[in-house]
């Protein structure tokens, strides 16, 4: 009898582990790099390390431009997850250089093996090259080095990067939107994200949390605009964020208001965005 | 006959003209109107048919037509052709309007098409109409219910095949009307059958002038079969086809390019007068209707866009009829349905994207609720009757787009669980032989309608406003009375009817001046909000002679006044208005005069963008002929309507557009 009673008590647990090992989710990890593109790729001379970078988009257009960087060890390929990285974008014209606002990643940690950056392109390709240099300090091996990529930049069919030179102060200011766009938006409530950079010399484009900023979406076709908006505010590193109404698809233009305080920086700014 | 037997059974009752005294007992909230076409073939001149020859003036003459004549009823007229009935200026979700107790939902977000366009008057058998107090039974609402109840095929006529083919012409608009019926029956199986078409021009205005875009073309078919399983119990199938396009609306800023309703539903029917439970039916249908705008053929459009929309609705329902001992009789009413609505919007501006949003965010409406009628005859003298209705509603948003969309609104749960709550007293006493009197005394509620609820950016082309939805809305709850006294004579018969309704959290349209217009020209942004209270209240009186046998004297005359709680006028409320017609049998000829008057409207709803609607009067002649051609029977009308060709319109009539002209109508009907 307790025979029995021990046999059915093992069946039972032995269903059990079957039943849980069947749940337990497939741990195989997925490709870090699976949906980007990569832009570039080389070895960081120095460092030991191989860089490949990834954007979310298939080329890279003027304006906030989100990059991933992927590091492999260069002799065992294997993906490094712990690195110091420096980025430092230039443009040359021939008659002069100048930087561009970048944004380095914010941990030595790779987040699923990639390190998110950003470089804010003020312009395309078409007045010059773009160079992308990142420094890489491989904290797997205690080497630095870097490598310099050469990146092409176009101008996309809507502009996504604007500049003023604010009335209060003189001083000149980037703008970008970074969402809504084309690809993400909904007829609904849309999260809205811009960047604001100020450009302190030619190698220095501090982000910017001074100014504050109105937003007021417009359908210019139809001459009506939305309900319910919430103006974007600062959040850190100069990205604000606010919450835009699209009550239909189609071409939506996004003015923008800047203030310094009570002073007036600017009005005259828009982003289009058509989905 | 049966429809006889089913409108006694219904207590139902012609005012003042019903041949059973007994019956005229009986409620008094409830109008029938008869539209059999076998009926009228008969050569018994019943009473029900000389109201019909009042009601259904001229034989090519629409559903919409008929309901004019009703002094109950009122029609909001956008176009000649889908006008949206009401009653006691209550409209659209204030009121049921059913098709043989089956919901249908119009499929256009701008009301072009109320339920009644996709019926014709040869599907019908049957119209009742029950007033706000005691017209909730099949479905909660506040303002009465209009039933289209569709006819039966007969497996009691002499041939096995009979039917009717008829003919029209109208003058005013080039209206062009066909319609046949073929009815076959056996002992056991009986089927019908017709097809109707409708052919309108632009018609022209009185003084000669074209009204464009006032045309459109029609088809309707439908097909009925009946099983009689054993003496008591039958099935029946039903389906009834409808398209419309071309459909002009020039009161609109669009026209409609189809209209298309499918309709279907079987139903098993038990009648058996010895039983206590006499009477019992149980019906499934279901039913699709889409509806398409269309501005391609208007001149000067800023913006060509398209807007299609679709209503999908399924329901069961079941009924019975019970007799409790010789005073008391019940009817109960179970029914579950379920609407689903979707309508979007799409413009094009040449080099851009299109610009889609949803009119009518997927929504669905699921209803379930519970109706009993009781009636207690105390005596001869005394009938009482109570009515009461639980409906339990919920309507919820069934995309994430319709979500996303109504989210703009400031709204996260825009999903609505209601039960609302009907009851109704009536007492009937017969004060002397000729005399008789009914009270009756309501509270009814009604659920906000989809568009009401979630509505997004919906013009009005009245008020010239967009409107927005509330998914907070409350059910408006109304608080009602109305009065009778019926004269009760052979040759004179008076019935008065006073009615009195107070309507808590009354829908309408608030300004909402931080929201900016969505169609371009539009005044500005109007949400569904609730005014605290507003009342209607009014008189209809028919009133039927017969100084001698060869003449019949119909006239009806109704009055209602509307307020909202500051004291405003309500907007479309008609004005004082009477139909008398004079109908004089030279045998077989017939000849009848008719007069419409119509007071001037001064008491507008300035914020829903009304004017001032001058009265008028009209004549109207009609003539009747029936002759025998290849010996069968046959009937010739002729008749103008706006004798005088007077150039008017109704305070009802978006955007002022004028009425018909002067119309020459030409019909022949022939059965056989």
């Amino acid at each position: 009898m307790k025979k029995i009673l021990y046999l059915l008590l093992s069946f039972a647990v032995l269903c059990i582990i079957v039943f849980l090992s069947a749940c337990s989710k497939d741990k195989t990890a997925q490709n870090p790099t699976a949906g980007l593109t990569k832009i570039s790729e080389g070895y960081a001379i120095g460092a030991g390390a191989k860089v490949e970078v990834y954007t979310k988009e298939t080329s890279l257009t003027t304006g906030y431009t989100k990059f991933y960087l992927a590091l492999y060890d260069s002799i065992t390929g294997k993906r490094l997850d712990d690195a110091h990285i420096h980025l430092t974008p230039m443009m040359d014209m021939g008659m002069m250089q100048h930087s561009a606002p970048y944004e380095n990643p914010a941990s030595t940690d790779a987040v699923n093996y990639l390190f998110p950056c950003s470089v804010t392109f003020i312009m395309s390709s078409m007045g010059g090259s773009w160079t992308l240099e990142i420094e890489v300090h491989n904290h797997a091996n205690d080497k630095e080095g870097s490598i310099t990529l050469p990146i092409t930049v176009a101008e996309p069919a809507t502009s996504k990067q604007k500049s003023f030179t604010a009335t209060h102060n003189g001083a000149k200011y980037f703008i970008s939107l970074i969402s809504p766009t084309s690809a993400n938006s909904k007829v609904g409530i849309n999260d809205l994200e811009i960047a604001i950079y100020k450009k302190a010399s030619m190698m220095s484009w501090p982000a910017d949390s001074s100014l504050t900023v109105a937003v007021t979406p417009e359908m210019p076709t139809m001459g009506h605009g939305s309900p319910n908006n919430v103006n974007p505010t600062h959040v850190a590193n100069g990205h604000y964020k606010g919450k835009v109404n699209f009550t239909m698809t189609g071409l939506w233009r996004l003015n923008l208001d800047f203030m310094s305080g009570s002073n007036v920086a600017d009005t005259t700014q828009y982003f289009d965005v058509e989905f | 006959m049966k429809s006889f037997f089913f409108l006694l059974l219904l207590g139902s009752y012609l005012p003042g003209l019903a041949q059973n005294n007994n019956n005229s007992l009986s409620a008094d909230s409830t109008r029938s109107i008869l539209l059999s076409e076998v009926l009228v073939s008969t050569k018994t001149r019943s009473d029900q048919q000389r109201m019909l020859q009042f009601y259904r003036s001229n034989q090519s003459s629409g559903l919409e037509d008929i309901l004019s004549r009703l002094p109950e009823m009122s029609l909001i007229r956008r176009g000649t052709y889908g006008m949206e009935p009401a009653i006691r200026s209550l409209s659209g979700g204030q009121i049921n309007v059913l098709v043989d107790g089956m919901r249908i939902h119009g499929a256009c977000t701008d009301k072009m098409d109320p339920a009644t366009i996709y019926i014709e008057p040869i599907n019908l058998e049957q119209l009742q109409l029950q007033t706000g107090t005691n017209g909730f039974i099949n479905g909660s609402a506040i303002g009465g219910t209009l039933n289209l109840k569709t006819a039966t095929p007969s497996c009691h006529t002499p041939n096995r095949f009979s039917g009717t083919i008829s003919t029209g012409f109208q003058s005013a608009a080039k209206n062009f009307y066909e319609s046949m019926q073929l009815n076959y029956g056996t002992g056991k199986w009986s089927l019908r059958g017709t097809a109707t078409w409708r052919k309108s021009s632009d018609y022209r205005s009185g003084g000669g002038e074209r009204i464009a875009f006032s045309q459109y073309e029609k088809v309707n078919y439908s097909f009925s079969a009946k099983y009689q399983l054993n003496q008591y119990n039958s099935i029946k199938a039903d389906y009834i086809g409808d398209n419309g396009w071309n459909i002009g609306y020039p009161a609109l800023l669009m026209d409609v390019g189809y209209a298309v309703a499918r309709i279907g539903s079987v139903s098993l029917q038990q009648e058996n007068p010895g039983q206590r439970l006499y009477q019992w039916s149980a019906k499934l249908y279901a039913n699709q209707v889409r509806h398409y705008m269309d501005d391609t053929h208007r001149p000067n459009v800023p913006m060509h866009m398209d807007m299609p929309g679709t209503s999908l609705t399924y329901g069961v329902f079941t009924e019975g009829m019970a007799k409790l001992n010789n005073k008391q009789q019940l009817r109960v009413v179970a029914d579950f349905s379920a609407t689903r609505l979707k309508a979007s919007m799409t413009m094009y501006e040449p080099g851009q994207r299109p610009m889609y949003m949803l009119t009518w965010p997927d929504n669905r409406k699921d209803q379930a609720g519970i109706g009993v009628n009781w009636e207690y005859r105390a005596d001869s003298n005394w009938l009482l009757q109570s009515v009461a209705r639980l409906d339990f509603i919920s309507t919820a948003l069934t995309s994430q787009e319709a979500k996303d969309h109504i989210s703009i609104l400031g709204v996260t749960d825009a999903g609505r669980q209601e039960l609302l709550k009907n009851l109704s007293i009536t007492a009937s006493r017969k004060l002397s032989p000729w005399l008789k009197s009914s009270i009756s005394l309501a509270y009814a509620e009604r659920m906000p309608t989809a568009t009401e609820l979630y509505g997004f950016y919906l013009f009005n082309a009245q008020d010239g406003y967009d409107y927005l939805g509330n998914p907070g809305l409350k059910p408006e709850q109304s608080l009602q009375g109305e009065f009778s006294l019926i004269t009760l004579g052979k040759k004179a018969r008076l019935k008065v009817t006073a009615f009195y309704n107070q309507i808590r959290h009354f829908i309408s349209g608030t300004v909402n001046p931080a929201f900016s217009t969505m169609t371009i020209g539009a005044n500005g942004v109007k949400s569904f909000s609730a005014v605290p209270h507003a009342t209607l209240a009014g008189l209809e009186t028919s009133l039927f002679l017969k100084p001698l046998p060869q003449l019949d004297i119909v006239s009806t005359l109704r009055y209602t006044d509307g307020n909202d709680n500051t004291g405003d006028p309500l907007p479309m409320i008609a004005p004082l208005k009477s139909i008398s017609s004079v109908r004089y049998q030279f045998n077989p000829f017939f000849l009848q005069l008719e007069t419409e008057l119509a007071a001037a409207q001064n008491k507008i709803s300035i914020k829903y963008g009304e004017d001032r609607t001058n009265g008028y009067a009209l004549l109207h002649i009609r003539s009747g002929f029936p002759f025998r051609l290849a010996g069968k029977e046959t009937d010739l009308q002729f008749g103008v309507e706006n004798l005088f060709d007077k150039h008017y319109h109704e305070h009802l009539d978006w955007g002022n557009v004028k009425r018909q002209g002067r119309n020459a109508y030409l019909m022949l009907k022939w059965f056989f």
